[in-house]
């Protein structure tokens, strides 16, 4: 009956309550599609960052993620091998890589380069790497050639077929040294990767180093990314602790993480702006519609509903109002974020070359993530709480006798 | 004939005033079951505050109002609201009715209240409404209804849950003489077939002659105390 009550009247000046429940409603929609629009680009950032480098999980040498240097390579066991396997269909596929930085030179012009040995299959499942070809092939694993960024290329003067000479450090203070011919040419859209990426084939970058079975890292790709955290803690408890450590990419990317972190409370603050905005709404239509009532709640008092009964059907008035601007919110909100989530906007020639830069899509990617519905759901909801106490303590202070006579 | 409501020495004082007002002087009333009052007195002579001190909307300054064996007048309010829905009918001057519920829903409001089981609770609502001769406006909204009909909602309202006595603070005062008389009529109808005690406050001489009993207020006491003989 109280419930009722407060609905009907919520309706007694229909376009005041129209007007309340649009304000709710407009700062609904903007904060779905702002924070769609930002969770999409955090995703596809996240996506471009597991892709391109960290993978989901990594395995390593306990010390190598302090210390990243050769000394710090892990023996790729049998034990790791055993604690991956255990992990059954979680993990779709492992990338084995064994990387550091070393001297690159022809002839009398050298610079420093970044040696990666890999699994060209493995690597072209995680990032494509092969489609960054512009000339040449990618070596099989078994192959005894060197594929160099195009960067490493121009500086160096080397093309198809001319011997790169590198030098580096080895495991354990062994002198790292070969040549090999160039047998492919990869052009990267970062300038970092593009003047410094060396590949060879795993087997043969861990005789470079002298680490054979050895690896920088064992990277996983997982089947739920959702599960890197679950995943890195049951590989903690499955392998030497002495020896190897697993991370997630949270773990691997800190600073990467705290920027989306500090992304995300920019975000949240502008939201809870708007919400604050339409509580002001809500708040005067409160003001108002207790106010022209009080003869009628102090008859109601008279009478004998008690005190914290009217309260509630005041709470409730504002609550629906809320709750009806809410989920009109969602409903346009909802189709309008889909429709972005469905066809990406294409960014312009400036914005979408920094995004191809960073290796992304030059797409602004929306997210329809349920969790963003939910949160306007249970702010509003706590705005109406706030905004209901107004009512509330209208009513416990009203005057009974003086409301009901004026 | 048993006594509903009994005052004992019954004053109030207004003192947030530049000067304090008594509003009620001594006042020392009984009532008994089935009696039909009008509470008389020129403008400012305390029939409203004794109204609402004996409905337990006011306090006294002084005195008891003693209903059903209780002194009332030291009741807490939170238990005042329960006593007030369970034991007092209440018509007031205007806007008595809860505007976004249909006169059905208005008159069986208390009874709500009150938890009665909801077959009785529509039937005795539909009685009511047809005794105040309205059963053709079951489900209008009050604002669909003239004064006078209001009054009568209100009044059945009032009436519906069987309170032991059901208080009238000028409930004619915003009608025009037709409609005043037949309310009051109705009224007297109801005080006679349900047997409610009714006091009812009023400064119009021509609803008076309805009252079997008038009691004349002169600045806050009782002047005159008179019963009539009338049917
Ligand atoms: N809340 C209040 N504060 C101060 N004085 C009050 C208050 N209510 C009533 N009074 C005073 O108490 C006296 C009695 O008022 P009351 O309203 O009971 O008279 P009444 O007989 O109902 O008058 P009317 O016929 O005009 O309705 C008046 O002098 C009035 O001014
Ligand atoms: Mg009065």
């Amino acid at each position: 009956m109280l419930i009722t009550l407060a609905w009907r009247n919520l309706w007694r000046k229909k376009r005041r309550t129209m007007i309340t429940v649009s304000s709710v409603m407009f700062a609904v929609i903007l904060a779905i599609v702002m924070m769609s629009m930002v969770n999409g680009m955090k995703q596809q950032m996240v996506d471009s960052i597991i892709s391109n480098t960290t993978g989901h999980v990594q395995i390593q040498d306990v010390l190598y993620h302090d210390e990243p240097t050769m000394d710090h390579a892990m023996e790729y066991s049998q034990e790791v091998k055993e604690a991956v396997e255990a992990l059954g269909d979680a993990v779709k596929y492992t990338v084995p890589r064994i990387e550091g930085f070393c001297l690159a030179s022809k002839e009398v012009s050298s610079r420093g380069v970044y040696l990666m040995g890999v699994i060209p299959e493995k690597e072209n499942k995680m990032n494509d790497l092969s489609t960054r070809l512009v000339d040449g092939e990618m070596f099989a694993p078994d192959d005894h050639f060197a594929v160099i960024a195009q960067g490493v290329a121009n500086q160096l003067d080397l093309a198809l077929g001319d011997t790169i000479v590198l030098l580096g450090q080895g495991f354990q203070g062994m002198t790292a040294a070969g040549k090999y011919p160039v047998g492919g040419i990869l052009e990267f859209p970062l300038p970092d990767m593009n003047n410094t990426l060396v590949y060879l084939p795993l087997k043969e970058a861990q005789m470079f180093f002298a680490a054979p079975e050895r690896l920088n890292s064992l990277t996983l790709m997982l089947e739920d990314p959702q599960k890197a955290d679950d995943i890195a803690s049951r590989l903690k408890a499955e392998l030497d602790d002495e020896w190897y450590t697993a991370k997630t990419w949270e773990e691997l990317m800190p600073d990467k993480v705290a920027a989306f972190e500090a992304r995300d409370a920019q975000v949240r603050v502008f939201a809870w702006v708007l919400y604050i905005v339409a509580g002001f709404g809500i708040f005067g239509t409160m003001i108002t519609m207790m106010h022209e009532r009080l003869r009628e709640l102090g008859i109601l008092l008279s009478i004998g509903l008690k005190r914290g009964k009217l309260a509630m059907v005041c709470m409730l008035e504002t609550l629906f109002i809320s709750l009806i601007g809410v989920l009109a919110g969602v409903a346009v909100g909802f189709p309008i974020v889909y429709h972005f989530f469905l066809n990406p906007i294409q960014l312009g020639a400036d914005v979408g070359e920094v995004m191809i830069d960073y290796g992304m899509e030059p797409f602004m990617q929306f997210s329809i993530a349920p969790d963003i519905f939910i949160y306007q759901g249970i702010n509003i909801f706590i705005i109406a709480l706030i905004v209901g106490l107004y009512p509330v303590k209208k009513v416990f202070r009203l005057d009974m006798i003086h409301a009901a006579r004026n | 004939m048993q006594t509903v409501i009994k005052t004992e020495g019954l004053s109030k004082t207004y003192t947030n005033t530049a000067v304090p007002v008594h509003a009620l002087r001594d006042v020392n009333l009984e009532f008994k079951q089935g009696e039909f009052t009008a509470i008389v007195g020129p403008s400012g002579s305390g029939k409203t505050t004794f109204l609402n001190v004996i409905g337990g909307l006011d306090k006294p300054t002084e005195g008891k109002v003693v209903i059903d064996d209780i002194d009332i007048a030291t009741m807490k309010e939170s238990k005042l609201f329960d006593f007030r829905m369970r034991h007092i009918g209440f018509v007031f001057q205007a806007y008595n009715l809860i505007p976004v519920l249909t006169a059905v829903e208005n008159v069986s409001f208390i009874m709500l209240l009150q938890k009665r089981p909801k077959k009785e609770m529509e039937q005795r609502a539909k009685e009511m409404l047809e005794q105040v001769g309205l059963s053709d406006k079951l489900n209008t909204r009050p604002a669909q209804l003239s004064g006078g009909q209001q009054q009568r909602v209100a009044v059945a309202r009032a009436l519906a849950s069987r309170p032991d006595f059901v208080l009238a603070d000028e409930p004619t005062a915003n009608l025009d003489t037709e409609s005043a008389f037949n309310l009051l009529d109705i009224m007297a109808r109801l005080n006679k077939e349900e047997n409610i005690t009714l006091i009812f406050s009023t400064h119009d001489q021509r609803v008076i002659d309805r009252a079997k009993r008038v009691i004349t207020l002169v600045d806050g006491a009782v002047d005159k105390d008179e019963h009539f003989d009338r049917n």
